[in-house]
């Protein structure tokens, strides 16, 4: 017999309550989970998509639009620039790279990348099998594009107008196929879910292959500076270009990430208001159950336990609760973010994973038991001042 | 080895007790008898060290219980004593076995399932050691707590009521259980009852 024992025993005997007690923190401590999994994994991988990308320059307009088109592709491009405008910008002295960009077209919800071999080198990206693009109409898929779709090097794509590949009704540009030459590594990066090509693919799928440069379009291009300096003059030189448009990833994805924060912080205020309401339940399980045990408790203190004892072994009752409730909204939250992921990854909208313990889940945990003691400490202090003769004198 | 003098219990304002004197000798067997009011649950909750003389002095098993502490108090009266009370209070949740290991468990002292399955034994409960206390009969769950009061060998052993609500013959058994079981661990016997049919088994009463 042991304070452990004891505890598992009581909460053996009123099964019910003590499933809905679990239950009901297990609710609070999953639903905080998943949004701490969700969005912590969603800004890693935005800052990983973002890495070493200084400034997107494309058409007026959005600049958040902008970024998330031709960084994060996620969002339809505000429009193209003039090649001729592209090239003297690349040309700029506080340019050290310049990646140029052609969009427009996806492969089965995959968007379809015109752009040079600047691009995946940008990323560390290598090569799984095959090559890379050598000339116009050749393609790489990147690893999940590879995975959803089975397509190995040697099979043919056409790709659809727009980013619904086609499901949509989209314009299929049939009489443009590509041949899949090569598949990429998997990366973690944005590269994963994309169709890379030479920019005069897309030129050429678009009617305008073969036309003079200067008639030539780009969607964006990615810049990296040259110097630090670069970061104060060069957005102000594009913008005052009443073609062109900068875009800073850094700033703007800080920009998305304050605007969905105060969202994801309502709902991980929604999962505190749980834990706490489900900590108020354990507080009225464990008084309820004092009531019905003062007998027990004071039988207990007639065998000679110290109050002490008895403190203790409500205080476990309620730690006991919390860690089942947290044990299970754990796993639940690790569950749920794992379904979400493959929700998302069916929807190429880049995965999720539950296989990911991030270190503020200890706090989590910390939290939960927290409410489970604090729950215990009043019924504890009761039955640490039970009147003993009195009670056994009831019956 | 227990000693009640001068004793003026009192609960809100109301004389629960009055006692000038009451001797009880080592391995004696001693009735307490009264009619309800009388005293007599108050007597052994004192004795037990379960309430504090609110006048008086009580010495039981080598202690001035009024010197003790609150935790002294519990943990001599968890080695010293035991205790059968009127309406038996077995922990419904446990079993018969866990019911018994409570009582070294709650008094510090290691545990002792070999001296739980030979009193199960003894008292003939040996198959419902794994049965909880709802499944019992009166008879068995009077046997069970009884076991439970002995299961720390105590130096002195306080019984409340008892026979009350039994037949002559389960009268009988009760008393027999009692004054055997306190035979056996040399334990001084202190039954409270208003049963008259007592009476005859006490050579020592106290009449309330």
């Amino acid at each position: 017999m042991n304070l452990a024992a004891m505890s598992f025993a009581y909460l053996r005997a009123r099964p019910l309550g003590a499933a809905l007690n679990v239950l009901l923190l297990a609710l609070g401590v999953a639903t905080i989970t998943v949004l701490l999994l969700a969005s912590r994994q969603l800004e890693q991988r935005m800052h990983g998509d973002a890495r070493g990308i200084d400034l997107v320059v494309g058409a007026k307009g959005s600049p958040m639009q902008l970024v998330l088109s031709a960084v994060f592709h996620i969002d339809v491009p505000p429009g193209n620039i003039s090649v001729p405008e592209a090239k003297k910008l690349a040309a700029h002295r506080s340019v050290k790279q310049a990646i140029p960009m052609a969009l427009g077209d996806s492969y089965q919800g995959f968007r379809i990348v015109g752009t040079t071999h600047d691009y995946p080198a940008h990323y560390g990206a290598k090569l799984g099998a095959g090559r890379l693009w050598g000339g116009p109409m050749e393609a790489v898929l990147g690893a999940e594009v590879a995975r959803a779709s089975r397509l190995a090097p040697g099979a043919r794509i056409v790709g659809a107008h727009g980013l619904g590949g086609g499901a949509g009704g989209e314009h299929l540009h049939d009489e443009a196929p590509y041949e899949v030459v090569g598949v990429m590594a998997p990366t973690g990066t944005v590269i994963d879910r994309l169709v890379l090509t030479a920019v005069e693919s897309v030129w050429e799928v678009h009617g305008t292959g073969g036309e003079p440069e200067e008639y030539q379009e780009f969607t964006a291009l990615l810049l990296r500076y040259a110097s630090p300096l670069a970061a104060a003059t060069l957005p102000r030189q594009v913008n005052a270009n009443p073609h062109l448009q900068a875009g800073s990833p850094a700033y703007e994805s800080a920009r998305l990430f304050s605007m969905v924060g105060a969202g994801v912080e309502v709902l991980q205020g929604f999962g505190v208001a749980l834990m706490l309401a489900a900590g108020l339940s354990v507080f009225i399980a464990l008084t309820n159950a004092l009531e019905e045990r003062r007998r027990d408790l004071a039988v207990m203190r007639m065998l000679g336990a110290g109050r002490g004892k008895l403190f203790g072994l409500l205080v476990l009752e309620g730690v006991l609760l919390a860690s089942m409730g947290v044990a299970l909204g754990l796993a639940l939250g690790h569950v749920a973010t794992a379904a979400t992921g493959a929700l998302l990854e069916a929807r190429q909208q880049g995965a999720l994973s539950g296989l990911f313990w991030l270190a503020e889940e200890w706090w989590i945990v910390g939290g939960a038991l927290l409410v489970g003691l604090a729950a215990a400490l009043a019924p504890g202090w009761r039955a640490y001042r039970t009147d003993l003769a009195g009670v056994l004198a009831e019956g | 080895m227990l000693s009640l003098s001068a004793i003026r219990q009192r609960y809100r304002s109301r004389l629960a007790l009055s006692l000038e004197q009451f001797e009880v000798g080592a391995g004696e067997h001693w009735l307490v008898l009264g009619a309800s009011g009388s005293g007599k649950t108050t007597l052994l909750n004192l004795a037990a060290g379960l309430l504090r003389a609110t006048e008086g002095t009580v010495r039981a098993a080598g202690e001035d219980l009024g010197c003790l502490g609150e935790a002294a108090l519990d943990r001599w009266r968890g080695r010293q004593v035991g205790i059968v009370p009127q309406k038996l209070h077995l922990v419904a949740s446990l079993n018969v076995a866990q019911n018994l290991a409570l009582a070294p468990w709650l008094a510090g002292l290691p545990p002792a399932a070999a001296r739980a399955a030979e009193l199960l034994a003894a008292l003939g409960l040996a198959d419902k050691a794994g049965a909880r206390p709802a499944q019992l009969s009166h008879g068995q769950a009077q046997r069970v707590a009884v076991a439970r009061a002995v299961m720390n060998r105590p130096a002195l052993l306080l019984a409340d009521e008892p026979t009350s609500n039994l037949d002559d013959a389960a009268c009988a058994a009760a008393l027999d259980l009692l004054q055997s079981q306190a035979r056996d661990c040399g334990a001084t016997l202190v039954v409270a009852t208003h049963d008259r049919r007592a009476r005859e088994r006490f050579e020592k009463v106290l009449q309330l």
